[in-house]
């Protein structure tokens, strides 16, 4: 099967580089560039200081780095701010309303694919699904780990996507539900908390013996709370939970343990399953090794599922370590260009 | 992680107006990953030297426009950029006195998608 994966990087990335002003937008672009990406995805909100308003200046500028790089926009990430009033969710017209403004925004920018979030209700985006046809802009939504593909939780969207026949709506699977491993600065953190060496090494063990057994995926409930608490009951946490507090655990050995329920494993098979609906993909990740290895995901498996595939799009690179370092403006751009390689090597290998 | 920049380190000082000291500021950027309306900034708690200032004599200034933490509830159209600094005035008569003192700021960010509030706490010694 033929594909053509190309290469993005989410400025996510380097957030805490423009964060201190270390890189400007111009400068995230032309690191993405210098890292080997063609594609660039935005988050409009975070780097853009006159949104919602794209003004003619800011086009042009954007326009013009696009050209002046060599680079695409790839994709731009959406926040349906919803709860932007403390006392009421907004009502269905004010969230399409919020929906039509950012796909037109990411219209004006000329990306293809707008990421909305797991908390996007199912009503809005059958709402705004004519709006993307009008602007020819796809609503991607991200499949973020604890969600899975081929779980109840995704069969809700495929009904959806059935029923209605659209052609502007899909996944955008992010990578932290291909982990094999809990990320290394996870632990390092939780052991600087002051977690109890036994106590990880109990998380991690129990984290493999879900790997081994099977993650039991997550349902489809409105309710999303909801929905996470009964896919942590599923997997052990309470279990868990009970144990580390027998062995006197602390604080950072419950929140370590916590916290390892947000990353998974699921089988790359469900890429392979679910292809005519993934139109944009994040690359997530945490840790690349000076051998341009991710210490967790394994990422030549997961990308030669995509070419098994016969995927057309992009895999954006997200690098998601800074938070879990005191000062990450400066690893951020080598750990995205170490992700870049890493990428660059897995995709050009041949598939055996 | 964004709460090691969160502090402006020359951003303190006494405010006087008329010729009188009526409280502090310190400027302080948002740490959280993106731009966000006032209105989703539920909190800001100050506590200095030990002492928590009551919510209501704080103010905060972003992009020239200045709201009391009750009326940032409504501001949709006001925009702390991301990486930007704002100011958090304290009107506390007299201020604060010359020399040391330690500062701790906690915020409360509730993005809509989460399903908790976002709070974020760091500390800091300075020096008016």
């Amino acid at each position: 099967m033929s594909y053509d994966i190309k290469r993005s990087v989410s400025l996510y990335s380097y957030q805490e580089a423009f964060f201190t002003g270390k890189l400007d937008l111009e400068g995230c672009i032309r690191e993405s560039a210098k890292a080997g990406a063609t594609g660039i995805e935005l988050l409009a909100e975070q780097m853009v200081d006159e949104f919602p308003v794209i003004t003619p200046e800011f086009k042009e500028k954007w326009f013009g780095w696009m050209e002046k790089y060599n680079t695409a926009p790839s994709c731009m990430d959406a926040f349906l701010e919803n709860h932007i009033f403390d006392n009421r969710t907004c009502t269905l017209r004010e969230q399409i309303a919020n929906m039509e403004r950012d796909i037109r925004i990411a219209h004006e920018l000329g990306f293809k694919v707008l990421r909305t979030l797991v908390s996007t209700p199912m009503p809005v985006i059958e709402g705004s699904l004519k709006i993307a046809e009008d602007y020819d802009v796809k609503i991607g939504l991200e499949v973020h780990s604890p969600f899975s593909l081929n779980s109840g939780w995704s069969d809700g969207y495929m009904e959806m996507i059935l029923r209605t026949g659209t052609k502007y709506f899909g996944f955008i699977p992010d990578f932290g539900i291909f982990c094999k491993q809990i990320p290394t600065k996870l632990t390092n953190q939780a052991l600087k908390n002051g977690a109890h060496p036994e106590c990880v090494k109990l998380v991690q063990d129990a984290f493999q013996e879900r790997i081994a057994k099977g993650l039991v995926k997550i349902k489809y409930d409105t309710n999303l709370g909801a929905a996470n608490y009964a896919y942590r009951v599923a997997n052990g946490q309470m279990k868990l939970m009970e144990q580390i507090e027998k062995m006197g655990g602390n604080e950072a050995d419950k929140a370590y343990a916590g916290a390892s329920f947000n990353y998974t494993w699921n089988d790359p098979q469900d890429i392979i399953d679910n292809i005519q609906y993934i139109f944009h993909t994040h690359a997530k990740c945490y840790n690349i090794n000076e051998q341009y290895e991710e210490t967790c995901i394994p990422m030549q498996e997961v990308i030669d599922a995509y070419k098994k595939a016969g995927y057309v799009g992009y895999l954006s690179t997200e690098w998601e370590g800074g938070e879990m370092v005191d000062d990450a403006s400066e690893l951020c751009i080598e750990q995205v260009r170490r992700h870049q390689e890493c990428m660059r090597r897995c995709i050009e290998s041949e598939l055996k | 992680m964004l709460e090691t920049h969160m502090l402006n380190p020359d951003g303190y000082q006494n405010v006087v107006e008329d010729g009188k000291t009526v409280g502090f500021s310190f400027e302080m950027r948002i740490p959280y990953y993106r731009g966000i309306t006032l209105s989703i900034l539920r909190d800001i708690k100050v506590t200095v030297d030990g002492k928590e200032y009551p919510r209501d004599a704080l103010t905060v200034t972003v992009n020239d426009e200045t709201f009391t933490l009750e009326e940032m509830r409504t501001v949709i159209h006001n925009r702390w950029l991301f990486g930007q600094f704002g100011t958090v005035t304290v009107h506390t008569e007299g201020g604060l006195a010359e020399g040391d003192h330690d500062l701790s700021v906690t915020v409360v960010v509730a993005p809509s998608y989460m399903p908790f509030q976002l709070v974020k706490s760091v500390s800091s010694k300075f020096a008016i």
